[in-house]
């Protein structure tokens, strides 16, 4: 049986810093690029590596399924879905964090005044969890995007989102009232691919730990 | 509401997934009356209190419904406790060890996708009032044995000892919501959080990296060398001998290079009524465990009869899939080699015996068709020497 370990990458902001963990892992990766036509790449060696080019909010049901053994995604995007994945690595990067934002004009409210508001976001289990774990009840209406509209437009009283510097808050007149938990880019396992390829998964999860620490360390 | 739905999670099977789901049936019922199992049969639900008993609290899992009485009713969601509550009711004044084995459907509220139901068949045995690892060697090695019979060409079965965990946590003295948080962590491999709750806890390092360290060891017997500090506390000690004894006993089954010893399987969390070894069978066909069973020395008793057991039962949704796919995968030839005649000879005969068969018409070498066949998973290459 041919040996081919399949990787799920996430498109965009994570990409290129992806690429760079996978070099460093001395994983081959020349000429991979969200550009190009294909979303396949496949490198030939012992094992075989393909990577699958795909959107972040893709990477857990690739993985998850074992049509990836592993994939490269933002906590974020794990914990909006709550699929059944082996988390095996920080690796660091793409930090954000998920937060409560309020028109600027409410910054002074408490969380339990928040109550039976309405909140507008692209990640309606966290955002339930969060106000549930809190005793609170919200109404959430799911957006797909540009969440820090629908407060502009009266369509919600709040937002729940991820920042990272907060520089679309500000632009938006909304602040942070509350921070819900950070994130940042995680390797996942599929949890089979994990025991039956485990000769080539483990070194490799070794590696990226090893790289990430390091960065850390210096 | 259409007449024409069924409810979510459901399926009907037609003819020929009944007739090749009877056929594994009964293959397996065979072989498991051979080891001297016989068959048992319990209700279809049960009182809440007798699932509840041992599964424990996982009523998000349930299907409920209430009894004219005022009763409350769950389909079962699987079957180990309501054959330890058959045994406690009925079979007292049995010989032991009793060896029971069962073919039913269990009901779990679960997100249905490929190879998840709520609605599943399963198979599996019980051997009950036998314990030491010759008793846990028996089911594994009859796992095997039964994966091997019904046709599985490539499969791994995990085997842990739940004491290990269970005594380092209890070494480490933690309460009991920590120690179900590590647990469901250690499960799931989240190493990230493993690692940021245990910084959290007060306890001696070692323990920590003891622990942290449990979610990766994986693979033969050198495994249980890499448990550091082990010998400073005798129940994990004991748990650690105890996995020894019935990894040799599976070498004289002559099954070992089918087991693979995994600190991280701690058995899915809605049943928490696992006290000694434990394992998990998977294909790499499927991104699912197949099988699942172990050693649950308490759950008897919860029933007022004491009786140590171990078990395990078989998907047989997700064993039929594997299978599918596997056949799919074997019935698909690329023929190639530089004998003609040989080639349509060959090329005839697997035709015949229903397999298809892609000849190599362009006298490519091996080495060519290896690159056409590789990543493919669907087509087996088959090269005929001109010695063949």
């Amino acid at each position: 049986m041919d040996n081919i370990l399949t990787i799920a990458l996430s498109k965009g902001t994570l990409l290129k810093p992806t690429i760079e963990l996978l070099q460093q892992a001395g994983l081959p990766c020349e000429g991979i690029s969200e550009d190009s036509r294909s979303m396949i790449f496949t490198f030939s060696g012992d094992p075989q590596i393909k990577y699958i080019i795909c959107r972040p909010t893709d990477v857990p049901a690739y993985v998850e399924h074992g049509a990836a053994d592993l994939g490269i995604v933002g906590k974020d995007v794990i914990v909006e879905q709550g699929k059944d994945l082996f988390e095996m690595a920080d690796l660091g990067f793409g930090y954000c964090r998920f937060v409560v934002a309020v028109p600027a004009h409410m910054k002074h409210l408490t969380l339990q005044e928040l109550n039976y508001k309405r909140v507008a976001t692209k990640f309606p289990a966290v955002a339930e969890k969060f106000f549930r774990d809190n005793g609170l009840q919200v109404e959430i209406i799911t957006l797909h995007g540009n969440i820090e509209l629908a407060p502009l437009m009266g369509l919600s009283d709040m937002i729940v989102d991820i920042v990272s510097s907060g520089r679309t808050l500000r632009e938006n007149n909304l602040v942070e009232l509350v921070s819900i938990m950070d994130s940042t880019t995680r390797l996942v396992a599929n949890r089979v691919s994990y025991r039956t390829k485990y000769q080539e998964v483990q070194p490799l999860i070794e590696k990226m730990q090893m790289i990430v620490k390091g960065g850390k360390n210096q | 509401m259409d007449n024409r739905q069924i409810p979510k999670g459901l399926r009907d099977l037609l003819p020929q997934e009944v007739k090749n789901r009877r056929k594994l049936e009964q293959k397996a019922m065979q072989i498991f009356t051979s080891y001297g199992y016989k068959e048992v049969m319990t209700p279809t639900f049960e009182f809440l209190e007798v699932v509840e008993t041992g599964a424990g609290k996982h009523r998000e899992r349930l299907f409920l419904f209430m009894d004219r009485e005022g009763g409350i009713l769950s389909l079962r969601p699987e079957m180990t406790v309501s054959i330890a509550r058959l045994a406690a009711m009925h079979l007292r004044d049995s010989i032991y060890p009793q060896r029971l084995f069962y073919s039913a459907n269990v009901f779990r509220h679960v997100q249905p996708h490929l190879a998840q139901y709520r609605e599943f068949w399963q198979t599996g045995i019980e051997l009950l009032g036998a314990s030491g690892p010759w008793a846990d060697a028996e089911a594994i090695s009859l796992a095997v044995k039964l994966l091997q019979e019904l046709g599985l060409n490539d499969f791994k079965i995990s085997i842990n000892q739940i004491g290990i965990f269970n005594g380092l946590l209890t070494a480490a003295a933690i309460d009991s919501e920590d120690k179900d948080e590590i647990r469901r962590l250690v499960e799931k491999k989240d190493l990230v959080e493993l690692e940021r709750r245990l910084e959290n806890l007060v306890m001696p390092d070692a323990w920590k990296e003891s622990i942290a360290r449990l979610p990766v060891l994986h693979g033969g017997l050198e495994v249980l060398q890499k448990i550091p500090y082990l010998e400073q506390h005798a129940a994990t000690a004991q748990a650690v001998e105890d996995l020894l004894r019935v990894y040799e006993a599976l070498q004289d089954y002559g099954v070992t290079r089918h087991i693979v010893i995994d600190m991280g399987v701690l058995r899915e969390l809605e049943l928490d009524y696992y006290t000694g070894v434990i394992f998990e069978g998977y294909s790499p066909e499927l991104g699912y465990g197949l099988l699942g069973g172990g050693r649950y020395d308490n759950l008897l008793g919860q029933f007022g009869f004491p009786c140590p057991a171990t078990g395990f039962a078989l998907g047989m949704d997700r064993l039929a899939l594997v299978l599918a796919r596997q056949e799919e995968e074997t019935n698909r030839y690329l023929l190639g080699g530089r004998n003609l005649r040989a080639l349509v000879e060959k090329a005839q005969q697997l035709r015949g015996e229903g397999k298809t068969v892609e000849m190599d018409v362009e006298g490519n070498s091996l080495e060519a068709l290896q690159e056409k066949v590789r990543g493919r998973g669907d087509i087996s290459l088959l090269y005929l020497d001109e010695q063949s």
